[in-house]
């Protein structure tokens, strides 16, 4: 049985950042870079599901779309526990939204056959929320999103799951099989890699492919391929504050006229 | 102003402008003020090599500790400078050398205690203003000085002064607070003499003028007179009030002086002028020193804590002073104006403001240590910059377990000196038992402990990939330490308070105490809230340091009854780190009840029963086998509590430690090259020894046996070269 996890390389800034020329990005220069938060709980719940099967009986592959700089991020997965790797990109791929991503994704689970895909709620960056359903749709399969609570035995005809809502409600449900989850945060506790984990996980295999290789034409993916389009990237303006000093009296008429102020 | 305005990158500016001290110019405004650190003028290497860091860290004037003027003059069993002969002068040279190479200028301040020095080296009596006996010092009298006598005196600062000078000293000091010669004239609280030295302000004034004058014109042209004075002796009119006989003497003096340096307190609590954070913030002298500039038309500098740049910005640009001295903050980190300079304000190491570098000092002059930098002290001895590190010597790949004080400086080294560091605590955070400890009251600034090396590791692993800080997880077993893949595996893994009532004093567990009990509760049990306590509490301690009477502060806070029941001295180190007079006070404040010589025999359901230590008779003989040599004890009595918190002392965890060894034969298929114990999981410690101990083993981690340090170099004399040119070491008899 196979369960693939794709995961993401996200971005967070530095104290200072600058954007980029373009307007529509922060200069890479002023990113940190890791995986996405979500992904470590899903991939820590694929990781479960293969160590608590028999040995050799679950095999959990990891995947990502980006650059070379993202195979750090397969490297950390394969480090906790993942069997094996794909890195889907080239050129053409710059500019795909999370449609064209989720359209990505489901070539790779048409070429891999798992029988579950296992994808973070959101991306820490830039939280569209989006890819895992986009991807469900796409490959017609049934899904639970935002999933706190997982139950399934590998090989089972259907998995049972909650899931959160708004309001602090929670949602029990069970889907057939092969389907699609999208992971919440607090499902588990993602481990850490150990030294030797991560020494064995240089020697894993990671296959790349381009878009082509999937059998994807150029107007499928990159700008072509999206729905949507960042057009600018900003820092919206901020909120004034001041530092109130004084007497405690002073101070309190301070803040009753700023209260006046504010209500008009 | 807006708090998003754009920060200005020249807001330390006034910190880095210099300032002209009579002949001398401070190239800025940070100045290491005197204090100890346990070399002297025996320890010359040490010396030269502690001062001179900071000349590197960018401070501009680097003192020596006080420096007795005369072998009258002899603090034994602690340990000053001194500057009483040409070999002295010989060995302060290095000092002064390895400063001004790095265009810094070196003071030296010039000390004569009077009866606070006990004089136990040199068998010679102190002389001082009247006669009396030091109120700091058992068993010391000093003899009433006459007019010759006065001027003898003078002339050891002067000669002292021209030896400074020889030694290559750019500032001289005569020093005049923590109620040392000057001040003993000064205040009316020593000085009861009738003739023109004693009386008036401007006959007790007199000395301490005179004397100035002296120094001035034997070195005044070649080096900054610079004076310290204690501007408020804190015991009222008895003594000197800042807005009485301070300003008054800063006026009288200040044609003298080239430089201030101004403090308030006396010897006997000094724990007033280095304030432990425990009771003191950044900047509690200023209500006193800030008159000193209304007065004076030269340079002041003064002391408090001064760890944030922002404040002591504030302080020279609002004219408060216009040099920020510190001793305490210079130790923790001795990078700190270069770090300001560089912007780098997150890595300075902030002073907690515990006072173990003090504590050396009052035990009687052991090297000094500080808690949060590891190499102060080590700087000669054991080659350790606190910036710089050597490069490892293997690749070989460290699991430390135990991000408190001694895994995480450990760590932080390590990874500093290149190595790939998987740091692992269950815990979410860094700190270990310092995050229970800094959440005591009063001890919060001991967080900065954890900040600094939080932030290190945080910085330090973004620069290695392959490292790794695993917070939060499931405690390692033995196998997942031997499956881990690293080669080399530190353990750090802390100790905890005793459960079951063992203490230094039996060595053996107190029947009836088990802290699963819902009615007795560990230090630990207490901080973390994991015990509903009842009203009326008994401590009942053996540990001498701050835990009984933190814990005893917090539960009154919190509305409990709180009774002490010690074996030991409540907060005997706390003498050594100048907290005990401060919290006593509290605890009498808070009518916390102390039952001092007293220990436990057995504890039941809501009472304990209490014995006198010295209830078994002061005769001793022998009473043949399986008999006491003394009477037995009868001074039993019992005492109710709701809640029994047992502060009998510590145990090291180190089943982790003790499991791998156990599987020893299986390190070297698991690639383990070897497995080392620091800190309180080796033995209890301070946190300062943890620190160091994580830090030694970071450093020497290549050393065959790396477990245990590597010797350090030695100051002694030796044998053979006498201390004077021109002496002799033969044994000689006068006959
Ligand atoms: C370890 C230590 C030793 C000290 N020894 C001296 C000394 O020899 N002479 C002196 O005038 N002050 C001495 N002091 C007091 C300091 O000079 C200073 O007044 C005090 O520590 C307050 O400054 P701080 O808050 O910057 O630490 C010592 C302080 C420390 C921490």
């Amino acid at each position: 049985m196979k369960i693939l996890v794709p995961v993401k390389r996200t971005a967070s800034l530095d104290d200072e950042f600058e954007m980029r020329d373009d307007g529509r990005d922060v200069d890479a220069d002023f990113c940190e870079y890791d995986i996405n938060e979500f992904d470590e709980f899903s991939v820590e719940e694929a990781i479960k599901i293969k160590e608590a099967a028999g040995e050799g009986t679950v095999e959990v592959v990891v995947m990502t779309v980006g650059p070379e700089d993202a195979d750090e991020v397969l490297r950390k997965c394969l480090a906790k526990g993942a069997d094996r790797g794909i890195r889907v990109w080239d050129d053409a791929l710059e500019g795909s939204d999370q449609m064209a991503i989720a359209r990505i994704i489901a070539k790779v689970v048409e070429r891999e056959q798992p029988e579950l895909v296992l994808t973070g709620a959101q991306s820490s960056d830039h939280g569209f929320a989006q890819t895992g359903i986009a991807l469900a749709g796409i490959l017609g399969w049934p899904h639970g999103a935002v999933v706190s609570f997982l139950e399934y035995t590998p090989g089972a005809p259907s998995l049972a799951f909650r899931r959160e809502l708004e309001g602090g409600l929670e949602q029990k449900a069970s889907i057939p099989m092969p389907a699609v989850l999208t992971i919440q945060l607090g499902i588990n506790r993602p481990r850490y890699a150990s030294l030797r984990g991560i020494r064995q996980a240089n020697s894993k295999p990671v296959d790349e492919l381009s878009h082509t290789d999937l059998g994807l034409t150029d107007d499928q993916v990159g700008e072509a391929g999206s729905l949507s389009r960042i057009r600018r990237m900003y820092v919206p303006e901020r909120g004034r504050s001041e530092m109130i000093q004084g007497t405690p009296a002073q101070q309190a008429s301070r803040i009753l006229q700023i209260i006046k102020d504010v209500r008009g | 102003m807006p708090l998003d305005a754009p920060v200005s990158r020249s807001k330390y500016d006034v910190l880095f402008e210099p300032i002209q001290i009579g002949p001398k110019t401070l190239k800025n405004r940070f100045y290491q003020v005197p204090h100890c650190i346990g070399a002297g003028s025996d320890k010359p290497g040490f010396q030269a090599a502690h001062r001179s860091i900071k000349a590197e860290g960018g401070w501009a004037a680097m003192n020596t500790e006080y420096c007795s003027i005369h072998s009258e003059s002899d603090d034994t069993h602690r340990l000053s400078a001194r500057l009483w002969d040409d070999g002295d002068v010989h060995n302060l040279s290095a000092m002064t050398a390895a400063i001004h190479k790095f265009d810094a200028l070196a003071g030296v301040e010039l000390w004569y205690g009077g009866a606070h020095a006990p004089n136990m080296e040199s068998r010679q009596t102190p002389r001082g203003p009247s006669q009396y006996a030091s109120e700091f010092e058992t068993m010391t009298y000093c003899h009433e000085m006459d007019i010759d006598d006065i001027h003898d005196v003078q002339g050891f600062y002067v000669e002292a002064a021209k030896r400074a000078r020889d030694a290559g000293f750019d500032i001289i000091y005569c020093y005049g607070a923590h109620s040392y010669l000057p001040l003993q004239f000064l205040s009316p609280y020593y000085n009861k003499r009738t003739d023109k030295y004693g009386g008036s302000f401007e006959n007790r004034a007199r000395f301490w003028i005179e004397t100035l004058e002296k120094m001035k014109v034997a070195v005044g042209d070649e080096c900054a007179i610079a004076t310290r004075f204690a501007v408020d002796t804190l015991i009222g009119e008895d003594g000197v009030e800042i807005e009485r006989d301070g300003v008054k003497f800063i006026e009288m003096a200040d044609p003298l002086v080239d430089v201030w340096d101004v403090n308030v307190g006396d010897i006997a609590e000094w724990g007033e002028d280095a304030g432990p954070s425990r009771f003191y913030r950044q900047g509690h002298q200023l209500p006193w020193q800030k008159f000193v500039k209304d007065v004076s038309k030269k340079p002041v500098l003064g002391v408090g804590r001064f760890t944030d740049p922002e404040k002591m910005a504030e302080i020279v640009r609002s004219g408060q002073m216009d040099i920020i001295g510190a001793a305490r903050p210079s130790i923790s980190d001795p990078f700190l104006p270069q770090k300001i300079k560089e912007g780098r304000i997150d890595d300075i190491r902030t002073c907690i403001g515990c006072n173990v570098c003090i504590s050396r000092w009052e035990i009687g002059g052991p090297p000094m240590i500080c808690t949060q930098n590891a190499t102060a002290g080590e700087e000669y001895r054991r080659g350790w910059h606190p910036e710089k590190f050597p490069k490892k010597g293997s690749d070989d790949a460290v699991l430390v377990v135990g991000a408190g004080p001694s895994g995480a400086e450990c760590a932080r080294v390590l990874m500093e000196r290149g190595y790939t560091v998987h740091l692992v605590d269950s815990a979410e955070k860094v700190g270990g038992h310092v995050n229970d400890v800094s959440s005591l009251p009063g001890l919060g600034e001991w967080g900065y402990h954890r900040d600094y090396r939080e932030v290190q590791l945080g910085k330090l692993v973004k620069k290695n990939k392959q490292s790794q800080l695993a917070l939060g997880g499931a405690r390692l077993s033995v196998a997942d330490v031997l499956d881990y893949g690293a080669e080399k595996v530190v353990i750090a893994t802390g100790s905890h308070w005793s459960t079951d009532g063992r203490n230094a004093l039996t060595h053996a567990p107190i029947p009836g105490i088990d802290a699963s009990l819902p009615y007795i509760a560990t230090p630990e049990q207490v901080i973390l809230g994991q015990k509903k306590i009842g009203k009326k509490v008994i401590i009942l301690n053996a540990d001498p340091y701050f835990m009984a009477p933190s814990l005893a502060q917090k539960l009154h806070q919190d509305g409990h009854d709180v009774t002490v029941v010690t074996g030991v001295e409540l907060g005997r180190y706390m003498h050594f780190t100048l907290e005990y007079p401060n919290m006593h006070r509290m605890l009498h404040e808070m009518h916390v009840e102390v039952i001092g010589d007293h220990w436990a025999s057995k504890v039941e359901e809501g009472r304990i029963e209490l014995y006198n230590l010295w209830g078994d008779g002061s005769e001793r003989r022998y009473n043949g086998p399986g008999r006491m040599p003394r009477n037995p004890n009868t001074s039993h009595t019992w005492h109710n509590f709701d809640t029994l918190v047992v502060v009998t002392g510590r145990k090291s965890n180190d089943e982790l430690y003790r499991g791998l060894k156990e599987r020893k034969a299986e390190w070297d298929k698991n690639g383990i090259k070897d497995v080392y114990v620091i800190g309180d999981a080796w033995a209890p410690k301070l946190i300062a020894d943890s620190t160091f101990e994580g830090h030694r083993l970071a450093r020497e981690i290549e050393e065959p046996k790396a477990q245990f340090p590597k010797p350090y170099r030695r100051e002694v004399s030796v044998f053979g070269t006498p201390y004077i040119p021109g002496g002799f070491t033969d044994i000689r008899y006068e006959v």
